[in-house]
């Protein structure tokens, strides 16, 4: 059967093994297509499991509260390896800047946006489809529309 | 038989049959029955706007007060239909403002709803009482400030998970200035803060309110004042509870909350700090409903609260609560009807919580009443099951939520096809299933025999193949609505019990392997179904047999829709016209 506009095929840790093997009409189950967006490598679905954004957003302690003219965006910062996590104000920064200053002093350490190196920490998020992404590469406002969390991953994984 | 029934003491007798589905049958018995039926009807139901047309509906039911539509469907909220799908509420406001004037009440559910629609409202209908909208989207505050400022006799304003363009606070000022006639108020799902004063002002010339939803821009001394002036609420759902917990801060929100007496249900806590929970105390013994799925507090001071909470009904909590709180649950609260236990951490790779199915067969157990259950869970047993359909066979609706795709019972590693099989057999009421977890088509031949009386079934991830279709679409005799994603059926079953889908409101499938060409033959092979197709590419230009990415069917007597996007495809009856999309907005 052509399956030709299926992306790749759903890898989890289930126990794959004791699946009964697929009968003649099915092929391997692939995972379903959210488009407008297609990628292929999430760490969190959108869709799975079944609860509202709501909730999703909530869980993912993305919290937007206005008062008057005023705006708070918290979001949930983890630092790889640290179990406890931060919440973070986005609004309280004028743009990245600001927010890598005040999350490596935060954290204590030097946290960078870009590419891999091996002395600085970098500093990805979790966008709105679910997907992590090198923080920097978009306007402000943008990324604030599309920030859910943030994790500042250590040097060596990059 | 030549005696015929004056109307007027038919009317008599209708005026006490509320039941549309008795309505309907009534209306079936012959001319005059229908035509008097139809001029009595005030709650007119209608499942899926796109099954008739609004202006059919308005001709019909003239008298109709109030009218309650739902759009899209149901996996909508779970972010598998597309932006712009459609479920437009306009066609039909403005049907209704020009043939039912006496409309008083609109409930929709996944709706699009714009300003203009709001404004409609406001303007066509002189004495409307009641709104809500539930999973709404498309309008923006100013909308809501129409409907404040014009419907004087306003009763009901609520915004149930709708996504709400915010422009601000201010909508809140419009509402009259003199006394307002409103129960409900519930603005829970917006972002903004509105003034606190407004809302004080409010609640004080509101002597009916019954109901406050606050949302979360709403803080504890906001709370606190606004609670001092509604003492009456039966249901409050509170702001958040984000702030540092200070001496006096606290002392206030108790005493604010054990003046009010009669308060039934509660809601929202969000960010609630476990330190807060005891100012809860004195309102839990008269509590009925208690929704902390928002509440991420751990299982300790859960029970804490929830053994007080002797009468309470129904409880959504997050699995939090573990094993263990469910424990206490089920030997404090034994009036509970109705359960739902979400998950804390959806994403498979977080932190491990210790909620097992031992906390759902514990609640089972303890928990006489209880009818209605959604439980979110890791993975499970057929055991639990067998226990759960046992203990609880007065069971109306299942809802089991295996977060691990095909997870077998992770005790003996078989699917879970014997426990459904016994939920099925056993709970004999049951109205609503969902079904998760490693399933073979046996299951599915057990759930089509037995379950007699759902409604509404919803699968995920399951079955081996055709089979599976086969089995619920030749038995399940009560089956109105049944969506299913991932699942690796085809054509065969769907085209052998095409006339079956008549029957039935809708059916959505997602990810499965239907194709383009079964999807055409269904079309034209059944004049009164409308086959829609959802894929982000033109079914056409790829083979016949290439399955589609979404499909929703469901039954109709209004014909293919004329407001379908661009990624919606209604495939033609005319066999020579093919495919199209009518995107006429």
């Amino acid at each position: 059967m052509d399956v030709s506009n299926s992306c790749s095929s759903f890898s989890s840790s289930s126990v794959d093994s004791t699946k009964p093997s697929p009968s003649e009409s099915s092929v391997n189950l692939s995972l379903s297509l959210t488009f407008p967006s297609t990628s292929p490598q999430r760490e969190a679905r959108q869709d799975w499991p079944p609860i509202t954004s709501r909730l999703r957003d909530t869980l993912k302690g993305r919290r937007l509260i206005r008062r008057g003219n005023d705006t708070s965006l918290f979001v949930k910062v983890y630092m790889e390896g640290v179990p406890i996590g931060r919440k973070l104000d986005l609004c309280a920064f004028s743009g990245y800047e600001s927010l890598l200053e005040n999350l490596s002093h935060m954290f204590d350490t030097s946290i960078i946006c870009g590419n891999r190196d091996r002395k600085h920490h970098v500093l990805t998020y979790e966008d709105k489809d679910g997907d992590w992404m090198m923080v920097g590469d978009i306007p402000w406002d943008m990324f604030l529309e599309t920030v859910r969390r943030l994790k500042i991953t250590r040097p060596e994984r990059y | 038989m030549g005696l015929r029934l004056p109307s007027k003491v038919l009317e008599h007798i209708l005026s006490f049959i509320d039941s549309n589905e008795d309505r309907n049958s009534v209306s079936l018995v012959c001319k005059s029955w229908f035509e008097t039926e139809r001029k009595t009807r005030k709650r007119v139901f209608v499942g899926n706007c796109y099954a008739v047309s609004p202006a059919a509906v308005a001709k019909r039911f003239p008298g109709m007060r109030s009218l309650t539509l739902k759009g899209k469907p149901h996996f909508a909220d779970y972010n598998l239909v597309p932006d712009g799908w459609g479920g437009y509420a306009w066609p039909w406001i403005e049907a209704m403002a020009a043939k039912c004037p006496s409309l008083e009440e609109i409930r929709l559910k996944r709706m699009v709803v714009t300003d203009e629609c709001l404004e409609k409202i406001a303007a066509s209908f002189k004495d409307f009482k009641v709104l809500v909208l539930t999973s709404c989207e498309g309008f923006s505050t100013d909308g809501i400030a129409a409907i404040a400022a014009t419907c004087r006799n306003l009763r009901v304003l609520e915004l149930r998970e709708c996504i709400v363009e915010d422009l601000g606070g201010d909508w809140l000022s419009y509402f009259p200035e003199t006394s307002t006639s409103l129960v409900s108020l519930d603005f829970s799902c917006l972002d903004s803060e509105v003034k606190i004063s407004d809302l004080e002002r409010l609640v004080s010339r509101s002597p009916n309110l019954k109901s406050l939803k606050l949302n979360p821009a709403v803080t504890l001394d906001g709370l606190v004042s606004l609670l001092r002036r509604a003492p009456q609420l039966t249901e409050l759902g509170t702001g958040s509870f984000a702030a540092q917990l200070k001496p006096e801060a606290f002392s206030k929100l108790s005493e604010a909350f054990s003046n009010c007496k009669q308060l039934q249900s509660l809601s929202g806590l969000w960010d609630v700090l476990p330190e807060y929970l005891p100012a809860l105390y004195s309102v839990c013994p008269g509590l009925t409903s208690l929704n902390l799925s928002y509440a991420t507090v751990r299982m300790p001071d859960l029970v804490e609260l929830l053994r007080r909470c002797s009468k309470l009904q129904k409880l959504w909590v997050m699995d939090l609560i573990e094993d263990k709180g469910l424990e206490a649950v089920a030997s404090y609260c034994k009036e509970l009807r109705e359960l739902r236990v979400f998950p804390s951490a959806p994403d498979l790779d977080e932190a491990n919580i210790p909620l097992t199915e031992q906390g759902l067969v514990f609640v089972s157990k303890g928990c006489r009443k209880l009818e209605s259950v959604l439980y979110f869970c890791v993975q499970f047993t057929n055991a639990a099951l067998l226990t759960i359909a046992r203990k609880r066979p007065n069971l109306k609706c299942f809802r089991l939520c295996v977060i691990e795709p095909f997870a077998p019972d992770y005790k003996t590693n078989e699917p879970l096809d014997k426990g459904f099989k016994a939920i099925a057999e056993g709970c004999k009421d049951l109205r609503r299933l969902s079904v998760s977890g490693l399933l073979s088509d046996k299951a599915f031949k057990y759930i089509g025999k037995h379950a007699k009386k759902v409604r509404m079934l919803s699968i995920a991830f399951a079955g081996d193949s055709d089979l599976m279709l086969h089995h619920l679409l030749s038995g399940c005799e009560s089956l109105k609505k049944l969506e299913i994603r991932d699942c690796p059926f085809g054509d065969t079953a769907l085209l052998e019990h095409a006339a079956k889908l008549e029957t039935m409101r809708s059916l959505w499938m997602s990810s499965c392997f239907v194709s383009f060409g079964a999807c055409k033959l269904l079309s034209q092979k059944m004049p009164r179904l409308n086959v829609e197709v959802i894929d982000e590419h033109p079914p056409e230009t790829r083979p016949e047999s290439s399955p589609v990415e979404r499909i929703y069917i469901y039954r109709t007597v209004a014909g293919p829709r004329m407001d379908t996007p661009e990624f919606v495809w209604t495939i033609h009856k005319n066999p020579e016209i093919g495919v199209s999309h009518l995107a006429i907005k």
